[in-house]
Formats: structure tokens, C-alpha cells, sequence
């Protein structure tokens, strides 16, 4: 089952291109006119689809309201977080808790921590996964099937279980509580994932394209360089958005690494209920500032993100 | 000098087989080769060979045995869950077509959110006294009293709700890979379907499941595997207590190695648990994805 293979039933719509594989271009097919003949499980009749929108709208009012509740919370005054019975909505909207939060020493800088050690796992993930994958995918060598597999394996390991020795050769290396190290950490997640997409996406790419480079004169790293890798940009982006939210959203790691230099956020988050007792106010802003930028994010760049959280496991 | 095709691919891979090799493979082996120790907590401390000694105790612990079935009852209860919910939001989607596209980009918004986070805020919705569902429970009638169900205090059911940041978090990665699926059904063969005249359960159970089975396989296998190494969302709502009635396989693992500074018996249990998932995975693998196969 391939879905850049599928060619579409609408005459003219484009088949899957390659940096952007088919998933919304497989959406497509289904779609007719309102009314008009449609196509296979789409409802058709009026009161069926009526019945299937307030449905939905059950689901995604059950679904969205724990993050709105959140939000809210957020806007209470600190008593109000703990008040029993509980509100939804805040009796009084203040940014108490914003400013609590984000005043407590050491909070602006575990963002910058995030953020770096963010930053530094994804350009070390894409740096080697971008050309393992290609290696993968364009010599299919036994190696390339071997080395595929071993990485696929990587992903079924349990962080704990690397955790701790992690952190000690951390240690043993003079890396201790630094971003450096955490980095490395996130990118033993990241890599295998990020090889797995990137071999999807090159895979999409037609063979011709780096034949035609080397016929002209290129060396086969300069065709990968200079004609290849601008065809998957799209690619390399969607890649790129997995690597960063990666270590962007872990924890373990960044509980068993780091110390007090280079705490990432969702550590201090977590700490906010033991050293601080049960701060739920502040904590419930802190969880929303970091939470916002990334799903803000998702829903600016959702095909891609679509593409790249389907295209792994539907493509066999 | 040209070098030979294979060995440029190779020249490709070097670089993150060795990163792999050296952060990964590397301390799986210290982690098997400390299970044969015990070992002072105190670095620099003393390091005596036991042989097997840590796997029997692992065995011989109440703890460990707990473990391992809990971690497999909320795999289970995490994964059966989810598709079911997935697969009803996936249907729901496609029979609303392309009009209901926004609502879909909606849908993914948990997927986006860090599981500390998602595990915070649903015990926050869940915590005895100042919780909300109770509290909604309560005024709808349903419960004589907002504290009646103990979701996160009661050893009895602990361990399905501290599951439940994790279905809300991923449901949407199912809903989105059987989407994604069942775009791929031929048209034609539903509308054969239904002129022959099939209906919805028919459908479903004999054209659409049978069709969509290798994407439910690994949908099933990715998240089988994420729920089992399961942390974040539990450290944060129970950190495994009441009475570890909700510590699941990593947080035991955990805790001996840092609250009871074992790391012997932490690494004897580390290895058993990689074993166990290895072994699942291999199976998985080998009969599902085979990667890197010729088209």
C-alpha cells in the first residue's frame, strides 16, 4: 500500500509529488460536489450527515476541553486554582499566575535551555540521518537493509533502560549537566525516526534526476548535495518539525541529565509540585506558555506534520 | 579513483551508525554488563561480580512480577482504547469528507503537547477535592458526592486512570494513520458493496477492517510499543503509588535505580524488560514493516 504510487480518480488532479507525499492528494479522492453522487463512505443522505456532525461536535468538545480548562485555569487568581467546588471559567481573570511563574528564578532559563538543546538535536539528527537515509534508499545495499533494521530496533529500546549508563559516560566525559549532552540524548530518539522519514522521502524521488546530474559532470555527493536534497526540502522541514518536537516535549532524559544549567522546562514544570508544594496556578500557566508555540506551530504547518506522522506507517 | 557504489553508501551511513553504536548499543552494554554486579550507589564505590544474582531477585520480587503485568494491562487497556476511539474518529471524518477537514487539523492539537504536560493537566481534572470531573459528576446527578470515585487514590482503578493522558494524547495519531488508510479504499468497492446490499456493520467488519489491516497492524505495534515504555504521564500523576498499584515496568526501574540505589538490580530488571520488548519488536518488524525492500 503506497500512497505516492495511488493515482487519483478526479482526471487532472496531480498523482503524490515528491516532496509533499500523497496524503492530502489522497483526501482529494473522495470529494465530489455536495449532493452530487458521492463517492464511497462519504454519507450522503441529509439526516444521517446531520447526525454525524453532532457527533462530532461531541467528540471535539470532549476532546479540546481538558487544554481550554487549562487555559482558563491559567487566568484564575491562585486561590481560585484550588477552590472546591471548581469553576470552568476564572471568576476573575488575572495573569497572576503568568507572572508568578515566569518570575520564579530559573524559569526564563530553562526556555533558553529547551529551545538550545532543541535546536542542537535537530540539526545533529538531520545532519546524520539525511545522508544515511539516502545511502539507504538509493544503493539498497545488504548494509543499508542491515543498518535500517539495527535503527528501527533503536527505537523499541526503553529510555530508561539507556538512561542512567547515558548519564554517567555523560559524566565520565565532562558533560555533565550541559546542553550539549542532553542533546545528544534527545537525538538517540530523534535519529532513528528522522532516518526512517527521510528514507520515505527519498524514496519518492525519481532516480533519473541524480543519473542525469552525474551524466552532467557531477560527483555522485554533489548530486546529492546541489540536486537531490533541494527536491526534499519539503522533506528535510516535516523531519525537522519531528526532531524538534521530540526533544522539545521529553522528559526523562532531561530528568536523569541535567541538574540546574541546563534544566529544560517540562523538568521544572514537573518540579513545581514537589519543591513548591502543590502550585497548581503556576503551574497550569507555565504548562500553557510552553504548550502554545508548538501547537500554534501544528496548526500552521498541519499537511506537512500530517504527511510526515502518516506517511511512516502507512506506506508497508 | 571512483569508489564502488556500496561503498559510498556506506561512507553515507558511518556517520550515525557510529553515533548510534556509541550512544545507544554502547551503554545497552554497560546497562547488561552492570546486571552482573552489585554496585554501590556511592560513585567510586565497590563493584562485586554476583553472576546471576540481581535476574533472581528481580524474579523472586513482588515488585518486579507487579510490574511487568501492569505494564502489559495498561499497554493493553491503553492500545484497545485508542484504536477503538481512533478508528470511530477516523470513520467519523471520512463520512464527513473533505468538509470536515478543519475539524481534523483541530483533532491533532494533543499530539503537539508534551506528555508532562498532558499527564498535569488530567490529574488536575481528576485530583480528589478541587477535581472537575468529579465535581461535574456530581452536579449532573451521576455521583452522590464529588470525591465518590477516587481516580488517582483508589489502588483499584488507578492504573486505568493514569492511562488516560495517554489515550487523550494519541488518539489522534490513530484517528490519523487510519484516516490516512482508509482514503486508500476504492471507492468503487464500497459502492459494489452497497448496491449488493451491504450494511454499515457488514461493511465495516468484512470489507473495511480486512482492507485497512496492515495500517492497523502498525499502528498498532508503534503505539503497543510507546504505551509500554510509558513514564512521564504516570511519574507525574501518581509517581506509581497508591501503594504502587500504578507502578508500571520504567518507573520501577527508575525508582530502584534512584530512590533505592540499587543499580544492579535496576540494570538485571533494565535487561529483562529491553529483552521483552526486543523480542516484541523483532516479531513485529520482521513480519510487518520489512523495511527497505525493493518495490
Amino acid at each position: 500500500m503506497r500512497l505516492a504510487e495511488r493515482t487519483t480518480h478526479d482526471a487532472g488532479a496531480p498523482a503524490g509529488v515528491p516532496a509533499e507525499p500523497a496524503v492530502h492528494t489522497a483526501t482529494r479522492t473522495t470529494h465530489r460536489r455536495r449532493g452530487v453522487n458521492r463517492e464511497g463512505l462519504e454519507a450522503g443522505r441529509r439526516s444521517t450527515r446531520a447526525l454525524l456532525w453532532v457527533l462530532l461536535a461531541a467528540a471535539m468538545v470532549l476532546y479540546g476541553f481538558p487544554f481550554l480548562y487549562l487555559l482558563f485555569t491559567s487566568f484564575k487568581t491562585p486561590i481560585d486554582t484550588i477552590a472546591v467546588p471548581p469553576t470552568i471559567l476564572p471568576r476573575e481573570w488575572t495573569l497572576e499566575n503568568y507572572t508568578n511563574a515566569l518570575g520564579r528564578s530559573g524559569v526564563l532559563a530553562s526556555f533558553v535551555n529547551s529551545v538550545q538543546t532543541a535546536i542542537i538535536s535537530t540539526v545533529l539528527s538531520l545532519a546524520l540521518a539525511v545522508p544515511a537515509a539516502y545511502g539507504i534508499t538509493r544503493y539498497k545495499t545488504l548494509s543499508g537493509r542491515i543498518f535500517i533494521m539495527a535503527a528501527l530496533v533503536t527505537r523499541m529500546v526503553p529510555p530508561v533502560a539507556i538512561g542512567i549508563p547515558l548519564a554517567s559516560m555523560m559524566a565520565g566525559a565532562g558533560l555533565a549537566d550541559t546542553p550539549i549532552a542532553l542533546s545528544i540524548a534527545h537525538t538517540t530518539i530523534s535519529l532513528p525516526l528522522s532516518i526512517w522519514l527521510m528514507s520515505s522521502f527519498f524514496e519518492a524521488v525519481p532516480r533519473d534526476l541524480e543519473e542525469a546530474a552525474t551524466v552532467d559532470g557531477c560527483s555522485r555527493l554533489g548530486a546529492l548535495w546541489r540536486v537531490v536534497i533541494p527536491v526534499v526540502s519539503g522533506g528535510i522541514a516535516v523531519t525537522a518539525i519531528f526532531a524538534f518536537l521530540a526533544s522539545w516535549n521529553e522528559f526523562l532524559f532531561a530528568l536523569l541529565m541535567t541538574a540546574i544549567r541546563s534544566q529544560t522546562t517540562p523538568v521544572v514544570i514537573a518540579n513545581f509540585q514537589t519543591q513548591f508544594g502543590l502550585d497548581w496556578g503556576s503551574m497550569t500557566a507555565l504548562a500553557a506558555v510552553y504548550s502554545i508555540p508548538v501547537i500554534l506551530l501544528t496548526l500552521l504547518l498541519q499537511r506537512k506534520i500530517v504527511a510526515g506522522m502518516t506517511l511512516g506507517a502507512v506506506k508497508g | 579513483m571512483r569508489i564502488s557504489d556500496r561503498r559510498f553508501a556506506l561512507f553515507l551511513m558511518t556517520p550515525a551508525a557510529l553515533f548510534l553504536a556509541v550512544f545507544v548499543a554502547f551503554p545497552l552494554f554497560r546497562l547488561v554488563a552492570d546486571s552482573f554486579f552489585k554496585i554501590s550507589p556511592i560513585a567510586g564505590g565497590p563493584r562485586d561480580f554476583v553472576g546471576l544474582d540481581n535476574y533472581f531477585r528481580a524474579f523472586a520480587s513482588e515488585a518486579f512480577i507487579g510490574a511487568g503485568w501492569r505494564t502489559l494491562a495498561y499497554t493493553l487497556v491503553v492500545v484497545t482504547l485508542e484504536f477503538t476511539l481512533g478508528l470511530g474518529m477516523a470513520l467519523l471524518f471520512t463520512t464527513l469528507g473533505r468538509s470536515s477537514q478543519i475539524w481534523r487539523t483541530v483533532f491533532m492539537y494533543p499530539l503537539m503537547i508534551a506528555p508532562i504536560v498532558a499527564g498535569l493537566l488530567w490529574k488536575f481534572l481528576m485530583i480528589d477535592n478541587f477535581g472537575l470531573i468529579g465535581t461535574l459528576l456530581h452536579q449532573a446527578g451521576i455521583l452522590s458526592n464529588p470525591n465518590q470515585i477516587g481516580w488517582l487514590s483508589d489502588p483499584d482503578i488507578v492504573l486505568y486512570s493514569v492511562a488516560i493522558p495517554d489515550i487523550w494524547l494519541t488518539t489522534s495519531f490513530m484517528c490519523l494513520v487510519l484516516f490516512a488508510g482508509l482514503q486508500n479504499i476504492p471507492g468503487d468497492l464500497i459502492e459494489a458493496a452497497r448496491l449488493d446490499g451491504a450494511r454499515a456493520p457488514a461493511l465495516l467488519f468484512r470489507i473495511i477492517l480486512p482492507l485497512l489491516r496492515p495500517v492497523i497492524a502498525v499502528a498498532l505495534v508503534v503505539r503497543g510499543i510507546d504505551a509500554a515504555r510509558a513514564f512521564d504521564t504516570i511519574l507525574i500523576q501518581t509517581n506509581g503509588g497508591p501503594q504502587s498499584a500504578s507502578e508500571t515496568m520504567s518507573l520501577l526501574i527508575y525508582r530502584t535505580m534512584i530512590r533505592f540505589g540499587d543499580p544492579g538490580l535496576a540494570s538485571a530488571m533494565g535487561t529483562l524488560y529491553l529483552l521483552a520488548m526486543l523480542a516484541v519488536a523483532f516479531v513485529a518488524v520482521s513480519t510487518i514493516w520489512r523495511p527497505g525492500k525493493d518495490s
